[in-house]
């Protein structure tokens, strides 16, 4: 076959590469002349911006099509996720593992944990009105202040013994700490078919005794009042109800895995895939 | 003669031949008689070299990375490191698989090589311990005795010590047609000379001989030309090259831009190892991993195209070779000519007939009605000792299988056409004696009975040649009367002869004699050897001039050749006036240029007086290329368009191919005997001939032209220039979505928004929708007449050149990559991730342990349903490129026409692209959406048309460019934007 032999020295690779640069026959930098590269890049100036132009106007009219209350769709939130504070994590996930009699152990729970109902004090939840009804809070218009719709007040003192006003260190020295379920929003959505929705944990394996437990609200529910939420503009000031979990009888010096389910019609807790959805599963070590 | 005694025992004539024991131990000493093949590269290092070719060594190198990543990972106890392994383990499936894809065609190719080398065993009759026997060929050693005949392959080179009638074809080693005789005389000191030598691997064609083995294997004349053949180099065919090439920018650009971006990420605070991942998502979407496998696919259909027209491709990369050729040299015999003699003028009642010389002919239309003409066929017919070999009446005459040489058989085959029957008409007038011809006399006669049974005459006719008949002759028949032969008649017939014999034609003269019925009764004995009969004062009938005439189909191709800008330049053993005059007929020597020679005739002065550069064409002797120097064959080779050499040996056609190739020209040379094989070794691509080629020459070559046809070769030339077309247009094809896979990893990197696709998904668009349309470009026609263009310049016509990249990268790639961020953007968006809220939120999207982000309407998501809506945008941003990809195709079908005019449906291949593309997509997307490994989700209906606009967009755009490079050729925009 052909003798097409392209080997070069090192040599004439550089030099051939210096005339590449610079081509001082034809006055051609880097292959073209200065002219020439003044027209190419003004034309890809140009063509940029009218490129930049259509997709600016292409999101524009995106933006404009879409409802600034509601998302068109939720195809990936049929089911609401469910999480725990503290949330602090492991290795292995959610841990809660400490020394009572070792406050360095658990203050960053409790911090944790105040900094989180913070949100939650009378102050914060001014704006919110009170609610008693024991319905979903279906409103049609918008009747608050600034065309929003009213939310309802959750206070940290629902969580009676849990919320850590009287016991501002959640009963984790004592070693039975409270922990805080969280439900995540979703616009619209129903939990519970008109019941309640409410929360139970249960101890994975029950080689121990079964988990003696206090709920907070009674009953460990998630009221109706809360429901539907209607969206970060319509509801600017809406903060999620909570459930608040006492776990009373924790073997010392055992990992206990807890899995605290939210039950209720339309949630679901047997994704394969989504550890989260409807659930949420911590591990608890208390030493003394 | 001395130290062979022994082995003839004590009677000469008696040879009793080596005994089996001593040839045994020759056999040991020498090894088999048979060519060493060309050293071929053991299949394992041709697999592994397919493993580490082109982008290969790239892919391993993601891969590795991946796996280092992985081990990394594994080692924190990151909960996602598994999706690393699994996709290394993806990348290297990748290489493996593309790999032993381009190890399996490779092989495929060769093998329609190796049947062809296959050859029957050749047998060879020995004298052994005082006995005959069949052995193989290959267990020959010198020493050997054996015995051939007509018919026989020579089965080593032989020394003969008997002869009887034997004439050997040497044209497999010397191109010398004619038929050599052999005899035991030794006559020359060179041994291609001497008459008491047969080569191996030529034929005895009549005859019988015995001889003696003086060389065996690669010490035959047969196996120091081979083993020349195989010393000259096999370089890289000029696709190889422009692949690499191209290989290597793609490469450039992935490596620059990994190792930038990668300097980006980890001096934007991200992780080594998050980094490394990025960099090896920066390789993937830059390596067009299913192109190579396209490409390959490509150059085999055009093989196989090309094999229906009877170019069989033994190299797959040959196939491009051969669009790009600028110079072709040319065998004559065989290539351009029909390699018959066929009757082509006639002279008779002082006039000049042309004889129809086609492949195909079934009468001739010249003035039949003279009776010159009835004398003279009878002639013809008579005086001829050729035959037809039986039963062969249904067969067309021109194919029929005649016993006699070349001229005799073109002389019966011309009688059979005009008169029918010529066995016949030799029945009816029974020969009574003959003198066959022979190179003292120069003439051949016999006598016959006239078929007029009123006729008691005997007719004694006579051929020969001319002037030796004319000698011989004291009349002439014009008009079937007898008329002295005068001065003047003479000169007219010298005249015919000469102008016969300059168009190169082998002239033969024809005469009769009516024996008186006194002198010569019925009962008279013809003795030839008293010749007891007059052999002068005969009537000279007519003259026939014979030539190997061109095929039909030649003077077309080479006109077509050179429209295309090819050169066809004559190489051959013949003679130069025979050589020039078969050029001026088929056009590779014009009607209207001259040689230096012509010119000097024509204005009567010296040859070297005439200004060289008015000359067109040229005749080459071997002799005068012998004395000349590089410097010289290059002058010739600049200045003269049309150039024939004649008389050229084998080392000359290296000589003149090596001189073409200093033009940087791409040569392909046609060939077929052994003597070729170092030139078309040489070339860049070597022809041999399928029918007349030997073993060796098919060997050397890269293409084997089936019919011998040169017409064959243009074909072949056409279908290469239009793969190289359609590889630039499927290049251009797979680059351009490489940008809008680029995009989202940059963008990921420098904006942190969720990954818009994943790296298996890139996987899926390069091995999977994209596969079937770049194969189809290969199906495209034609633009316009490529055959009108110049080949191109090996140098500087790339097949990726700066424009395609260029236009691809930055500007249909970034139309799609936008199409394809409005579609994610879309997704993202109408699912409540507003385009504002994305940006920066790489790391809290990634953190699996957030399982309350907020969308930009106050909603909270899991990690799992980000990661769900994340597979979403995926395959949004998949079918997006896919649906562009559409445009793409289309758009691609021209470079330079529009695609109206070009036609939407002619080529039905790009729409089973198409249709295969879409299908693929909605298959991956509805049909695997489940399949959570493979990343693809079941996506909205609306979600295939968002990049609709832009598809269009990408058309528009590409006609407006076509339209303005159409208008304004050589523009600034026709060089900035023609690929």
């Amino acid at each position: 076959m052909a003798a097409l032999n392209e080997k070069k020295t090192c040599s004439q690779r550089m030099e051939n590469f210096k005339r590449f640069v610079w081509n001082p026959d034809t006055g051609q930098l880097m292959g073209r002349t200065l002219i020439n590269w003044v027209w190419i890049s003004l034309y890809y100036v140009a063509f940029y911006i009218v490129m930049t132009g259509l997709f600016s106007l292409a999101i524009y009219s995106l933006m404009r099509t879409l409802n600034p209350y509601t998302p068109d769709y939720q195809d990936r939130l049929k089911s609401p996720g469910v999480t725990l504070r503290p949330d602090v994590y492991g290795e292995g996930g959610l841990e809660i593992y400490y020394n009572a009699s070792d406050k360095n152990s658990w203050e960053k729970y409790v911090t944790t944990l105040h900094k989180f109902l913070s949100a939650y004090n009378t102050t914060a939840q001014h704006a919110n009105i009170n609610c008693t009804s024991e319905k979903y809070f279906f409103q049609k218009s918008f009747l608050g202040p600034n065309k929003t719709k009213y939310s309802c007040k959750f206070t940290s003192d629902m969580l009676e013994n849990c919320s850590g006003l009287a016991n501002s260190t959640f009963g984790f020295p004592e070693g039975q700490p409270c922990l805080i379920i969280k439900m995540n929003r979703i616009i619209n959505f129903l939990p519970g078919n008109g019941t309640a929705p409410r929360v139970s944990c249960t101890a994975q394996h029950d080689d121990f005794s079964p988990l003696e437990l206090q709920y907070y609200p009674v009953n460990g529910t998630f009221n109706l009042h809360y429901f539907p939420y209607y969206g970060k503009k319509a509801q600017p000031t809406y903060s999620n109800p909570l459930v608040a979990v006492k776990f009373l009888n924790i073997t010392r010096n055992a990992e206990v895995t807890v899995v605290c389910r939210v039950i209720g019609t339309g949630i679901t807790s047997d994704n394969p895939h989504d550890p989260y959805e409807g659930k949420v599963e911590f591990k608890m070590r208390i030493q003394d | 003669m001395e130290s062979l005694s022994p082995m003839f025992g004590p009677d000469l004539n008696f040879p009793r031949g080596l005994t089996s024991a001593r040839a045994a131990e020759i056999l040991a000493r020498d090894g088999p008689n048979a060519l060493t093949p060309p050293k071929s590269t053991p299949e394992i290092i041709k697999f592994l070299k397919q493993m580490v070719g082109g982008f290969s060594i790239l892919l391993w190198v993601g891969a590795l990375l991946c796996w280092i990543a992985f081990g990394i990972q594994v080692a924190q106890g990151v909960a996602s490191a598994f999706d690393n392994l699994y996709l290394g383990v993806v990348l290297a499936l990748v290489v493996i698989l593309t790999g032993i894809f381009a190890y399996y065609q490779e092989a495929k190719s060769t093998n329609i090589m190796a049947s062809f080398s296959k050859m029957i065993p050749q047998q060879a009759l020995v004298i052994r311990d005082g006995e005959k026997r069949e052995v193989s060929a290959e267990q020959l050693v010198v020493g050997d005795m054996v015995e051939i005949k007509g018919g026989d392959r020579i089965p080593a080179d032989i020394r003969l010590i008997f002869a009887q009638g034997c004439k050997v074809d040497n044209s497999s080693l010397t191109g010398e047609s004619e038929p050599q005789s052999r005899s035991c005389d030794f006559t020359h000191e060179n041994p291609l000379e001497t008459k008491n030598i047969a080569f191996y691997s030529t034929t005895c064609l009549e005859g019988t001989a015995t001889g003696m083995v003086i060389n065996t294997g690669d010490q035959t004349i047969i196996g120091r030309i081979a083993s020349l053949a195989s010393g000259v180099g096999n370089e890289k065919t000029p696709i190889a090259i422009e692949i690499e090439h191209f290989v290597h920018i793609v490469a450039g650009v992935a490596v620059s831009i990994g190792v930038l971006f990668f300097i980006i990420a980890v001096s934007m605070k991200y992780k080594v190892l998050d980094s490394i991942i990025f960099l090896i998502g920066i390789i993937v979407a830059n390596v067009p991993e299913g192109l190579l496998a396209t490409v390959t696919v490509s150059l085999s259909l055009t093989a196989k195209r090309m094999a229906k027209k009877n170019c069989l491709v033994k190299n797959l990369e040959a196939v491009e070779t051969l669009g790009s050729t600028s110079i072709i040299c040319s065998d004559k015999t065989g290539t351009l000519t029909q390699n018959r003699m066929t009757v082509a003028h006639l002279w008779f009642d002082d006039q000049i007939y042309s004889a129809d010389t086609s492949e195909e002919q079934t009468t001739q239309s010249f003035d039949q009605s003279s009776q010159s003409w009835a004398a003279l066929s009878k002639v013809v017919t008579l005086c001829n000792r050729a035959e037809f070999k039986p039963g062969q009446e249904n067969v067309p005459i021109m194919k029929r299988v005649v016993v006699g040489d070349a001229s005799e058989t073109a002389l019966l085959k011309f009688a059979e056409v005009i008169l029918g029957d010529v066995m016949g008409i030799r029945k009816r007038n029974r020969k009574l004696a003959e003198i066959p011809f022979n190179s003292t006399n120069k003439f051949q006669l016999s006598i016959h009975e006239t078929e007029d049974p009123n006729d008691k005459r005997f007719l004694m006719v006579m051929k020969g040649a001319p002037e030796r008949i004319l000698e011989r002759c004291s009349t002439i028949m014009i008009n079937g009367e007898e008329q002295p032969l005068d001065r003047e008649r003479a000169e007219a017939f010298q005249t015919a002869y000469m102008e016969l014999g300059g168009l190169g034609e082998r002239v033969l003269g024809f005469c009769h004699l009516y024996l008186p019925e006194d002198e010569f009764p019925d009962t008279y004995p013809f003795d030839t050897d008293s010749m007891n009969f007059p052999t002068s004062n005969l009537c000279f009938v007519g003259l026939l001039s014979m030539i190997d005439p061109p095929r039909s189909t030649v003077p077309d191709a080479v006109s077509k050749c050179r429209s295309a800008g090819i050169k066809v330049i004559m190489v051959t053993g013949d003679h130069p006036i025979t050589a020039k005059a078969i050029a001026k007929s088929v056009g590779i020597i014009s009607a209207n240029s001259e040689t230096v020679e012509d010119i000097a005739k024509r204005l009567n002065v010296p040859v070297e007086q005439v200004n060289k550069e008015d000359a067109r064409a040229a005749v080459i002797n071997g002799m005068e290329l012998k004395d000349m120097t590089t410097e010289q064959l290059d002058e010739i080779l600049i200045n003269h368009s049309e150039i024939v050499f004649a008389r050229t040996s084998p080392q000359q056609k290296l000589i003149i191919v090596e001189g073409c190739q200093r033009q940087d020209a791409v040569v392909a040379v046609t060939g077929d005997g052994v003597n070729d094989s170092p030139a078309l070794k040489k070339a860049d691509i070597g022809i041999a001939m399928g029918i007349a080629g030997s073993d060796a020459a098919k060997n050397a070559a890269d293409m084997i032209l089936l019919d011998d046809n040169f017409a064959s070769i243009v074909t072949g030339v056409e279908e290469g220039r239009l793969i190289f077309d359609n590889l630039k247009k499927t290049i251009a094809y797979t680059l351009t979505k490489n940008i809008a896979e680029l995009c989202p990893f940059l963008i990921y990197i420098i904006a942190s928004v969720p990954l818009p696709i994943g790296t298996i998904t890139i996987l899926f668009i390069d091995l999977g929708t994209d596969i079937i349309p770049s194969v189809a470009l290969a199906y495209e026609k034609a633009e316009s007449d490529i055959m009108n263009r110049r080949p191109r310049h090996k140098k500087k016509d790339r097949l990726v050149n700066e424009q395609l990249a260029v236009y691809s990268y930055l500007q249909i790639g970034i139309i799609q990559s936008i199409g394809a961020f409005l579609a994610y953007f879309t997704v993202y968006a109408e699912q409540g991730w507003l385009p504002n809220t994305l940006l920066g939120l790489r790391v809290n999207w990634e953190d699996d342990y957030y399982n309350d982000i907020e969308d930009s309407y106050g909603q909270e998501w899991t990690r799992y349903q980000r990661t769900y809506l994340q597979w979403t945008g995926y395959t949004a941003f998949f079918v997006s490129i896919t649906i562009q990809q559409v445009a793409d195709l289309i758009i691609r079908k021209t470079r330079r026409n529009s695609i109206f005019q070009q036609g939407l449906l002619r080529n039905k291949v790009i729409w089973v692209g198409i249709v295969s593309q879409i299908a693929i997509a909605l298959i991956l997307s509805y049909g695997l959406g489940s399949v959570t490994a493979l990343n693809f989700t079941p996506l909205r209906v609306q979600y295939w048309f968002v990049a609709m606009p832009y598809a269009i967009l990408i058309w528009v755009y590409d006609e407006i460019r076509k339209l303005f490079i159409r208008q304004y050729p050589g523009s600034w925009w026709d060089k900035n934007m023609y690929y």
